[in-house]
């Protein structure tokens, strides 16, 4: 798939793609959206990427360890996030239970710990996506490895 | 006639269930392991729907609390759970799907019915 | 501190799940010490939490500190602390003898993958048995489906991963019968709470009959095909068969038994006990328990593979468990639960003895085991344990639990399923005998050729689970009184 128009027109569109992507992770306490959400939008922009280019390509952009790290470590990291609030004395991913400032509504940084999980979450979802296209499109071992 | 006005006041559980039983009788008769799959996700997408239209207000707008504008909002908590429900969703027919590319790989086939033949064929 | 125990417990497994595949990157001997380790803890921690609620009696723990409307609850009583100790005193005896045995079952490559299914798999089991929420159970039947299709799918064969994709259908339909269930109640009654949800549906079931039936319907059968009641169970044999040994020993021992204990939560925790009058479920429910009494074990006789006789067998014994929920009549259903700690034990201990076999001599055929008992003594003489333990021999575990099933049955004036029982313990009999009396004093066809010495760390779980059967068998009153104040709902 070695056209010019598509490789240019991806090349276009990719960086606006994953900053929306990011946008609608950050913004997922304030607007529809989250973490799920921003982070397929962010893997789909690494598999037009992918298809666009090459998949040799595309996986050099973001390795096997790269990917692999970041989804054990998405999850690792919300549930430190959450095992925070029992250090703080409440509950079990516990918010304003658990003494965090929750802002002023409708500002970036509010919504006490929402912020951090989603950021979790997206980089959790982005990685493990990109893995599953690779690991189907490149026939890659991948005896579940999904969860 | 009571049953029918019933029935198109609330379409949407209608619809969905009709899907539902598609989606059900896809996965249960065809013998193509791709088509199963399809079916699996049209009985799920049909639970998103109901789950969802539960919770759906005519005219409402999505629940972000705005001081003193006074709309009308949907009740959030079906579509949350929904997200979740699609999460599980997809990482159900991606697994399903990579253990049909390794099943392709070992019998060049992607019929049930054939695998069974084969399998059969294999332990006589 | 104590009281965040039962989510801890979650959040380890969970953690250590996901830790395992950076170990294996970085430090691939830390691996099976982690995953020990956590198993470890959440054994020691189910014993405390006993501890714990007999000292202050069950309570509920709510996630983010939101009270029961809003947020996710746990649920801490006994049947859940039951379930747990269960679920983690296996768990940890399977992956113990799995350590030695996946080492030739599975690639090396997807061990650590293995562990972390394996993980998942069990904290995604302790999660249904805490939960205290209708989608948090969705979603933990999700993970621990996904996961169980993992565990049988590891190992790079083709019947396992035909196995494991047809397993993945049918649990995907019941999951989806079990998520239309849950959008049902939610409609009829706007909470997803099991005990919100309970004090609505009384009321609830004079306004919408026509749900809560279909819904309980619903339930019904996604559970029953998650734990292969009898007509559901087509997915089971090959699944069960195919899958490496300690994927069976767990599989069968809890995965199955962890779906009709959700059933048991729902049916009389949550649904008012006037809906038993308005459709006679639980008279389905016993009807397909006693043909999956005896269908499980007039198939498991024809089978020619050991591995493969010992699924059928499984779908005897949960028919057995389903006996007990159909029946719930005090002591019935006290044998149904128990059954499912002493099927646990018996179960995994013969899927064990059956992979020690297939490792130290490559035999599945059951034609093929004479003789083996003089090879093989301990082995043999642990699967001989199970095998009296299923037919229930007085003086082992599965003995206890049919004897109150009986009981149950006689107190509810039904002798038709005394009946029942004591003809498949007769079928299980003329299944399993023959091959303990092949195997010990059958005269050998022709030798062994090839024969591997068993580790001891192989041997010792199953030896353990042995001694576990004979013990609860001659000293059953500890788990009598968690049982007894489990039922209490």
């Amino acid at each position: 798939m070695d056209d010019l128009v598509i490789r240019s027109v991806s090349r276009l569109v990719v960086p606006f793609i994953q900053l929306y992507g990011l946008y609608v992770i950050f913004y997922g306490h304030l607007s529809p959206g989250g973490g799920f959400a921003g982070g397929a939008i962010v893997a789909s922009s690494m598999i037009l990427y992918g298809l666009s280019f090459n998949l040799e390509a595309g996986s050099r952009k973001l390795g096997h360890d790269v990917s692999s790290f970041m989804e054990s470590g998405g999850a690792i990291w919300y549930l430190i996030i959450g095992l925070l609030g029992i250090l703080f004395g409440s509950n079990f991913l516990a918010n304003r239970y658990a003494g965090v400032s929750l802002g002023t509504p409708g500002q970036l940084f509010s919504g006490g710990i929402i912020f951090f999980l989603s950021l979790g979450i997206g980089v959790k979802v982005a990685s493990t996506m990109i893995t599953l296209f690779y690991s189907l499109s490149g026939g890659e071992d991948s005896s579940g490895s999904n969860n | 006639m009571e049953v029918i006005t019933k029935l198109l006041n609330n379409y949407y559980y209608f619809a969905a269930m009709i899907l539902f039983v598609i989606g059900f009788h896809t996965m249960l008769t065809h013998s193509n392991l791709i088509k199963k799959i399809i079916g699996m996700n049209i009985m799920d997408t049909s639970i998103f729907l109901f789950f969802v239209s539960i919770g759906y207000v005519r005219g409402g707008r999505a629940p972000i609390i705005q001081e003193g504008a006074g709309y009308l909002y949907v009740n959030p908590l079906p579509s949350a759970l929904i997200l979740t429900g699609i999460v599980v969703a997809v990482s159900v027919t991606a697994y399903a799907l990579s253990l049909i590319v390794k099943l392709y790989a070992h019998y060049g086939t992607m019929d049930a019915d054939e695998i069974a033949i084969i399998r059969a064929r294999e332990e006589r | 501190m104590s009281l965040h125990l039962p989510v801890l417990i979650v959040v380890l497994l969970l953690a250590a799940s996901y830790t395992v595949p950076l170990l294996d990157r970085y430090r691939r001997g830390l691996t099976l010490p982690v995953t020990i380790l956590s198993l470890i803890t959440a054994f020691i921690s189910s014993l405390y939490l006993l501890y714990l609620i007999g000292v202050q009696g069950p309570f509920v723990y709510h996630l983010g500190g939101w009270p029961p409307p809003w947020g996710i609850e746990l649920y801490i009583d006994y049947l859940a602390v039951y379930m747990l100790i269960v679920i983690s005193s296996i768990g940890l005896l399977v992956i113990i003898y799995g350590a030695k045995d996946l080492l030739h079952e599975i690639n090396e490559e997807v061990l650590s993958w293995y562990y972390t299914l394996y993980l998942l798999l069990m904290a995604s089991m302790i999660g249904i048995a805490l939960t205290n929420d209708l989608f948090n159970l969705f979603v933990f039947v999700e993970i621990s489906a996904i996961a169980s299709c993992g565990i049988i799918s590891a190992k790079a064969d083709r019947r396992c991963i035909e196995a494991s994709i047809k397993y993945l259908i049918l649990s995907a339909l019941g999951s989806g019968c079990i998520l239309l269930a849950v959008a049902m109640i939610y409609m009829i009654t706007g909470n997803l709470n099991f005990d919100y949800v309970a004090a609505a549906l009384p009321e609830a079931l004079k306004l919408y009959p026509y749900n809560i039936v279909i819904a309980l319907g619903l339930f019904v059968v996604g559970f029953g095909v998650k734990s292969a009641l009898f007509p559901l169970h087509v997915w089971l044999p090959d699944a069960h068969s195919s899958a490496p040994s300690p994927s069976s020993a767990v599989l069968s021992g809890l995965v199955i038994k962890i779906y009709a204990v959700a059933l048991v939560k729902l049916l009389f925790r949550v649904f008012p006990p006037q809906i038993f009058e308005a459709i006679p479920i639980l008279d389905v429910i016993l009807f397909l328990s006693v043909f999956a009494v005896m269908a499980g074990s007039i198939f498991a006789m024809v089978q020619d593979d050991l591995k493969r006789m010992l699924a059928y067998s499984s779908i005897a014994q949960i028919g057995y468990i389903f006996m007990g929920i159909g029946l719930f009549g005090g002591r019935a259903l006290t044998g149904g639960l128990l059954h499912i700690f002493n099927h646990a034990m018996m179960k995994s201990m013969l899927f064990l003895a059956a992979g020690l076999i297939i490792y130290a001599t490559g035999i599945r055929n059951l034609k093929d085991l004479k003789g083996i008992g003089v090879r093989m003594p301990w082995t043999m003489g642990a699967f001989a344990v199970g095998a009296f333990s299923m037919v229930g021999i007085p003086g082992t575990s599965g003995f206890i639990s049919k004897w109150f099933l009986a009981l149950g049955a006689l107190d509810l004036n039904r002798p038709f399923y005394v009946a029942i029982i004591l003809l498949s313990s007769l079928l299980n009999g003329i299944y399993y005998f023959p091959i303990i009396i092949d195997a010990f004093f059958g005269t050998k066809v022709d030798p062994v050729s090839e024969f591997r010495d068993v580790p001891a760390l192989m041997l010792i779980p199953v030896l353990i689970l042995a001694a576990g059967v004979i013990f609860f068998g001659f000293y059953p009153k500890p788990l009598l009184d968690l049982v007894n104040k489990a039922i209490s709902f």
